[in-house]
């Protein structure tokens, strides 16, 4: 088992494009909201990966601040799909229609 | 170090402390209802702020090029002009909210909100380093969040809030991928040395930095609404109460320009890529979108929104020709100022038309001018500057976006983006029109009812603005002069 930058990228990659797949293809809001997370968690995973071969920890310090912020943002996110699961008792977007242009 | 009396810290100490003091003011006080407090607290906290920037401006303390520095912020005369067109449309959304939160519920948490929401566009404008950027990125977004869904009652608040949700957060979820890479590839997070790392890369990592600046595009992208990444905004504009829809058609908008201005176009230049054509073609695709699809709407705010992507497009032709002309950026610089101002009036104009008559459908708009003549005249003012009419703001800056492109010479397709612009500005004026023919020219003999008050202030204010910049420009265009040298001394060399 050898410690590469490459695997990490690799695996960093592979979760990116799941989550861009997740959230392209999926229409419920949860699972949207965690497609994103993985984008997110795939972008920390690069950061510590290259902060382990780059000689400072601007990385690090970095995916500490993105964690926080994810976890701000996901707190929002989850109160917003509450208040629309009470009024439409469904967290579809594709059955959201008070918008149509 | 950046100095303690400098603008991007004073605006954090003055705003962040009202905005965290008015919801505890709230808790404290026993009796409801007054709503207009917290609104005056706030509006004293922003012109505070824009008075500081301002004099600062004045007493020309702000040097012209610190692009990039080795702090975290850049105290230049770029990030002021973004910060004093934040601050405005701040003090626009407040004001014109003194109406529009009377009887609703929690007016204290709602201006703080905003106040907090200011803070992030304006560090977005003064940061020079990507954690920088990415933190107060997320400060501007999330509590605009909760503001875009604040009328919690409403089906179409929420739906346009969730929708706004989703896609901001997988814009920033792109946006820390990009800044993962760019990290990765030049081994620092400071903007100035990122773009210097660019410039001498290893060939062989090219693909990387061309996936990492393609999500920089993508990110900021979505809050600039440049298609194809635009789905969300007509939705969220529309049903985001107009108040906030102002905030974010004309402040965070702008703040995504801010951005991209910083690192889009430095990173495209140092990568010695033809990403000239990719902004011109995808400035083409946006205007044009936006200004067909706003032909056929019958919401009013939805036709705005419409508009505001069609605008995106005429502010990315400065941002394509950058790397060959100096008018570029300014010409863009001077259209984001005004478009601030102008968009964030109409839709405070929509704003108190809701707040008086409850209606956004253009048809029902009949015989508005007789019924509310200063929102009226206020809504055609910044329509008609929207257009880029003569005597109003949006005709100098259109003249240079268009003029920029047409000045260049160097890419031959240039000449196009200005033929563009004409075309699609021509096409605007039709809807425009048609709004400003049902409110003045059908409609019988209507009775004028009273209109709210704060937003007849904004209106005035507006007015004055747009009318006042466009009979006597040269004070505004030499100010995005000086804003521009910092941006340009860094393309020329390795452009």
């Amino acid at each position: 088992m050898t410690n590469e930058l490459i695997d990490f990228v690799i695996i960093s990659i592979a979760l990116l494009a799941i989550g861009i797949y997740g959230v392209s293809v999926k229409r419920n809001a949860i699972r949207m909201l965690f497609a994103i997370e993985i984008i997110i968690n795939a972008a920390n995973l690069n950061l510590v990966a290259f902060a382990r071969f780059i000689p400072n920890s601007q990385g690090q310090t970095f995916a500490l601040f993105s964690i926080a912020i994810a976890a701000a943002e996901v707190a929002v996110g989850l109160a917003l799909i509450i208040v629309a699961y009470r009024m439409y008792k469904n967290v579809d977007i594709a059955e959201f229609r008070s918008l149509k242009g | 170090m950046i100095e303690i009396t400098s603008p991007p810290v004073i605006l954090i100490a003055i705003l962040g402390t009202i905005g965290m003091i008015l919801p505890v003011i709230s808790i404290l006080r026993k009796e409801k209802g007054s709503s207009s407090l917290y609104g005056a607290i706030a509006f004293g906290a922003l012109i505070a702020s824009i008075g500081y920037v301002v004099y600062e401006v004045f007493t020309n303390q702000i040097p012209q090029s610190a692009l990039f520095s080795g702090d975290v912020l850049a105290n230049d005369s770029f990030s002021a002009l973004f910060a004093i067109a934040m601050l405005i449309v701040s003090i626009m959304t407040t004001v014109g909210s003194f109406n529009f939160m009377r009887g609703q519920s929690h007016p204290a948490v709602y201006y703080s909100l905003i106040l907090l929401s200011t803070i992030g566009m304006v560090l977005v404008a003064y940061s020079t380093d990507l954690v920088m950027l990415f933190v107060a990125w997320e400060l501007m977004s999330i509590p605009t969040y909760v503001l875009a869904g604040f009328m919690k009652k409403n089906p179409s608040s929420n739906e346009a809030a969730l929708k706004y949700f989703l896609f901001g957060a997988l814009s920033s979820a792109i946006i820390v991928y990009g800044i993962s890479l760019v990290y990765g590839l030049t081994g620092s997070t400071n903007i100035g040395v990122v773009i210097a790392g660019l410039a001498t890369l290893d060939p062989q990592m090219m693909p990387l930095a061309i996936l990492a600046v393609g999500m920089f595009i993508a990110g900021f992208g979505f809050k600039m609404g440049l298609v194809p990444f635009h789905m969300w905004l007509p939705d969220t504009y529309e049903g985001a109460p107009p108040t906030i829809t102002a905030l974010l058609a004309a402040g965070t908008k702008k703040a995504g320009f801010a951005a991209a201005l910083r690192v889009i176009i430095m990173g495209t230049v140092a990568l010695n890529l033809d990403w000239s054509f990719a902004l011109a073609v995808i400035a083409v695709m946006t205007m044009t979108v936006g200004n067909v699809a706003a032909i056929m709407q019958k919401n009013i705010s939805r036709m705005l929104a419409y508009s505001s992507i069609g605008h995106a497009g005429y502010i990315l032709i400065g941002l394509a020709v950058a790397p060959f002309t100096i008018l570029g950026i300014q010409g863009s610089l001077f259209h984001i100022l005004n478009h601030a101002v102008m968009k964030g009036a109409a839709f405070i104009a929509i704003a108190g038309i809701v707040v008086a008559l409850g209606i956004t459908n253009i048809d029902k708009l009949k015989g508005l001018g007789r019924k509310m003549p200063i929102i009226s005249i206020g809504l055609v003012i910044s329509l008609l500057a929207l257009a880029g009419v003569p005597p109003t703001a949006g005709f100098w800056s259109k003249l240079m976006l268009f003029g920029s492109a047409l000045d260049t010479g160097v890419p031959s397709w240039a000449p196009w983006l200005a033929i563009a612009g004409v075309l699609n500005s021509a096409l605007s004026l039709a809807y425009y029109g048609w709004i400003i023919r049902k409110m003045y020219f059908e409609g019988e003999t209507e009775k004028r009812i009273a209109e709210p008050k704060s937003i007849i202030a904004v209106m005035i204010f507006s007015i004055i603005f747009l009318v006042g910049i466009g009979v006597y420009p040269d004070p505004i265009i030499d100010f995005t002069k000086t804003a521009v040298p910092s941006l340009s001394a860094l393309i020329t060399p390795s452009g």
